[in-house]
């Protein structure tokens, strides 16, 4: 897709999200539509990381409470404006999770993924117990100051302001990634995916790529965050539970991984699905898990690649997620 | 003095007991085609495998254009001009071929891949399929494919591993045509391994015939052809 | 107090053995990374707790293990060996939605309080060793896992079943090729896997309460416990088992902020300098 035809959709995106907020009148609905358009944000983090380098994080709840813990501490101790925060925090996780990935991309397959629940869990445990900074088991509130880049906290806080912003943002993201997997960045990062040994006789370094998709990946779900920090005013170490982030990997591969249309229509099937079961909401993981078993059985890029081949007129083929 | 591209030197490849390299050498002028025979494993796809970094040496040194890259990784003697094919299809199955022939290009530092990679597709009759994503291409087309992988960039040196592996007669005739054609204009220094005896003999310049990882005949095609050597190891006897 | 502490440790270490065994043995065979591991545990212990209010705790150490033997002989043939060509990955993101389906399960039909096991009354006396009055029943647990330990180790060396475990483990083609039925043996090595969880599961339940959270925890454990000792390999799983538990006991006491976060930077540094693990020789 050429980036005018992107750009042309994002716009027509972000119309149709105004159109959504102009439309839905209950603020209980646009506070939930506000949710799935936060989980499609971090789940567009993690599916990133799992089109792009094909790796499976187990651990990117750790990005996703990092941010929040980070802005909620920052702003306790009033160590700076809240939008240089913001900033800061961003560009600090970028730099953090690409340390950290120059070390992991290297470790293969199934490795991978128990090392990243095994460094998210760590950082779960650590925030259970830091009572002094973080507040422990009981979490951290956000204290947002009364204008956040000039306008007024009550504003923002409305329901269909707040759900504006987050799809808003969901859109930007969105187009940035689609534009930067265009570049030759995306080209060799999806080289190394292929077939990592032909990469190098091509003359490409396969670990600095993959670390920064990595990182972008951390960077995408810490935005997540902040959006879900102004959006709850909160933040505890349940967000940095491992099965945060598998739920999230279940919203991915659900939804479809292979394109950035995937990891939305995940988040949003799941937020509104658990609503629309009622009474059998408690069954809601049953029928996800049921779900994740049937879509790697019969379609592994998701119910958008399902969806895609339909339209094709292909017949579902058998292919796996590498 | 040392007027050789390529300069291979006692290579050994050791692993598990194996000795699938055992004291191996190799020389390689600019623009020559060196064809390299041998029975199933003699060891051929081993010494290209050590040449250019896929295989770690047990001994041996390697020289190219007289700077010793022995020691060096895959992408360092990739980045010097050494190119090498596969002979199980190594490509990118999920990138449309236009997009991965000219990565390959850029990344040697073409300043128009774009064009080189257009060259090279359209030698190898790929350039109608530039759209197309690799693993949908037919068997044929991937092993050209590979081939443009390795031709881009404008290689000095060029390892090819049983390129014709799987191709028709016609194929791999037309296949020998366009290596001759290009490594004359290019002046790409070739080492070709081949079953197929009527295309080495054909176009190359020197003849090494490989037999347990070891050299047993090494020159002009037609003597080596003659060699009572060669033929026995071949045919298991005195033919 | 240290005494104490040390014998706790050495009962959970046993209690891993058990739950560690099943998986490294599953992921011998099959290459799979089993996250539906912890609901095994969780079923066992459940079902054992049904099966102990009717009739009593012996029967359900048999009872449980049995039937966690037929889940895994199902699980098996219906799930690991119809996907066994597709990308471990994969595989592994199935047993996690197989995790959720079981959780529910059990909370549908126990309901999602707490339940408690009583010790049986055969057990429920104390042993002096060492200074200390130390609960028969957890002794039981130590013995428990040296039993399975020993046992698991000898049948794997000493048996011609073994022999083909060994071997299917390490390279599956040539030894279906060798005319052993690699599918049956899986079959039989994910249902012996999986009765290991179930009987860790009943063992545990008379000291660690019943709940359908209890299949996260000992989980996470038991992967920690399988990396740092080596994908597929017992013997490290065994030590590093042991090893798992005394320090998350001793150091609860002595060092609580570092103990529990030590088995992670041991599982981390693990598969950062050796994807395949310590003792175990495959990726």
């Amino acid at each position: 897709m050429s980036l005018v035809r992107t750009g042309a959709l994002s716009l027509l995106a972000l119309g149709g999200g105004a159109a959504i907020m102009q439309w839905t009148t209950s603020s209980s609905l646009l506070g939930m539509l506000t949710q799935a358009v936060i989980y499609a944000i971090f789940a567009l983090g993690v599916g990133v990381l799992l089109k792009q380098n094909g790796l499976v994080s187990f651990g990117h709840a750790l990005y996703f409470g990092a941010a929040g813990y980070g802005m909620g501490i920052i702003l306790a101790l009033d160590w700076m404006p809240a939008e240089l925060a913001i900033l800061l925090i961003l560009l600090a996780i970028g730099v953090l999770a690409f340390l950290i990935g120059l070390v992991i991309v290297r470790v293969p397959g199934i490795a991978f993924g128990m090392l990243t629940l095994a460094i998210g869990q760590m950082v779960y445990l650590l925030a259970t117990r830091a009572r002094g900074l973080t507040g422990g088991a009981d979490g951290l509130s956000i204290h947002w100051p009364a204008t956040l880049f000039g306008f007024p906290q009550a504003m923002l806080l409305k329901p269909a302001t707040l759900f504006m912003i987050a799809w808003s943002v969901m859109v930007l993201v969105t187009f940035v990634l689609l534009w930067l997997l265009r570049t030759r960045f995306g080209a060799i990062t999806e080289a190394i995916r292929d077939n990592e040994e032909r990469a190098r006789f091509i003359g490409i370094t396969t670990t600095l790529p993959r670390a920064a998709v990595y990182a972008l990946s951390a960077m995408v779900t810490g935005v997540a965050c902040l959006l879900s920090a102004l959006n709850t005013g909160f933040v505890s170490p349940e967000n940095l539970h491992w099965s945060v982030s598998a739920i999230t990997l279940l919203m991915v591969v659900i939804g479809g991984f292979k394109t950035a249309l995937g990891p939305i229509v995940g988040a949003i099937i799941y937020v509104l699905f658990k609503d629309f079961l009622g009474a059998y909401a408690t069954h809601s993981m049953a029928i996800f898990g049921a779900a994740l078993i049937v879509v790697i059985v019969f379609s592994p890029d998701g119910i958008v690649g399902g969806v895609q081949r339909l339209l094709k007129g292909e017949r579902p083929t058998k292919r796996t997620l590498q | 003095m040392n007027s050789y591209v390529l300069q291979a030197q006692d290579l050994a490849v050791h692993y598990g007991g194996v000795k699938a390299l055992d004291g191996v050498g190799i020389t390689l002028e600019k623009g020559q085609i060196h064809g390299l025979i041998g029975p199933n494993g003699a060891g051929k796809s081993t010494v290209i495998d050590a040449i250019t970094g896929r295989r770690k040496l047990t001994r041996g040194t390697v020289l190219l254009d007289g700077e010793d890259v022995s020691h060096m990784g895959a992408v360092e003697r990739r980045m010097r001009g050494l190119s090498r094919s596969f002979q199980r299809t190594s490509i990118f199955g999920g990138m449309a071929v236009r997009r991965q022939v000219e990565l390959a290009s850029y990344k040697m530092g073409v300043a128009d891949s774009a064009g080189d990679a257009g060259a090279v597709l359209k030698e190898l009759d790929l350039d109608r399929l530039g759209q197309t994503i690799a693993e949908d291409l037919g068997y044929g087309e991937q092993r050209r494919l590979d081939l443009a992988l390795a031709l881009v960039g404008r290689p000095k040196l060029l390892m090819l591993d049983e390129p014709m592996a799987g191709l028709s007669v016609q194929e791999s005739q037309d296949l020998a045509r366009h290596l001759k054609a290009l490594t004359a204009r290019w002046e790409v220094s070739v080492l070709l391994v081949e079953h197929d005896m009527d295309v080495v003999f054909g176009i190359s310049d020197v003849v090494t015939v490989f037999e347990l990882g070891r050299v047993i005949a090494s020159g002009e095609p037609a003597s080596v052809r003659a060699n009572p050597r060669v033929r026995e190891a071949y045919l298991g006897s005195a033919a | 107090m240290l005494t104490i502490n040390l014998f706790n440790g050495l009962v959970y270490g046993s209690l891993l053995i058990v739950m560690s065994s099943g998986l490294a043995l599953i992921y011998g065979l099959r290459r799979v990374v089993n996250f539906a591991h912890g609901a095994l545990y969780m079923l066992g212990a459940y079902i054992g707790f049904s099966v102990a209010q009717h009739s009593n705790f012996w029967v359900a150490l048999v009872a449980a293990p049995a039937a966690m033997a037929l889940v895994g002989v199902l699980l098996d043939r219906y799930g690991f060996r119809l996907l066994q060509e597709r990308d471990p990955l994969n595989v592994m993101l199935v047993t996690f939605g197989l995790l959720l389906i079981l959780e529910d399960l059990v909370a549908f039909i126990w309901g999602k309080g707490n339940y408690s096991l009583f010790t049986p009354e055969l057990l429920n006396f104390s042993v002096t060793l060492f200074g200390h009055d130390l609960p028969a029943y957890r002794i039981g647990v130590i013995v428990m896992g040296a039993l399975v330990a020993l046992g698991l180790t000898l049948w794997l060396r000493f048996s011609r079943i073994g022999l083909f475990v060994r071997a299917a483990s390490t390279d599956p083609i040539t030894t279906a090729m060798q005319g052993v039925n690699t599918d049956v043996l899986s079959a039989g090595v994910v249902g012996l896997g999986s009765a290991l969880a179930g009987l860790a599961g009943v063992v545990a339940a008379p000291f660690l309460s019943l709940s359908p959270h209890m299949s996260s925890d000992v989980l996470i454990d038991s992967f920690v416990v399988v990396v740092i000792g080596g994908l597929g390999s017992l013997a490290g799983a065994f030590v590093a088992a042991l090893l798992l538990g005394m320090m998350q006991a001793v150091g609860a006491v002595y060092l609580p902020e570092v103990s529990v976060l030590l088995p992670f930077i041991f599982m981390i540094a693990m598969l950062i300098w050796k994807p395949s693990g310590l003792a175990g020789s495959r990726t």
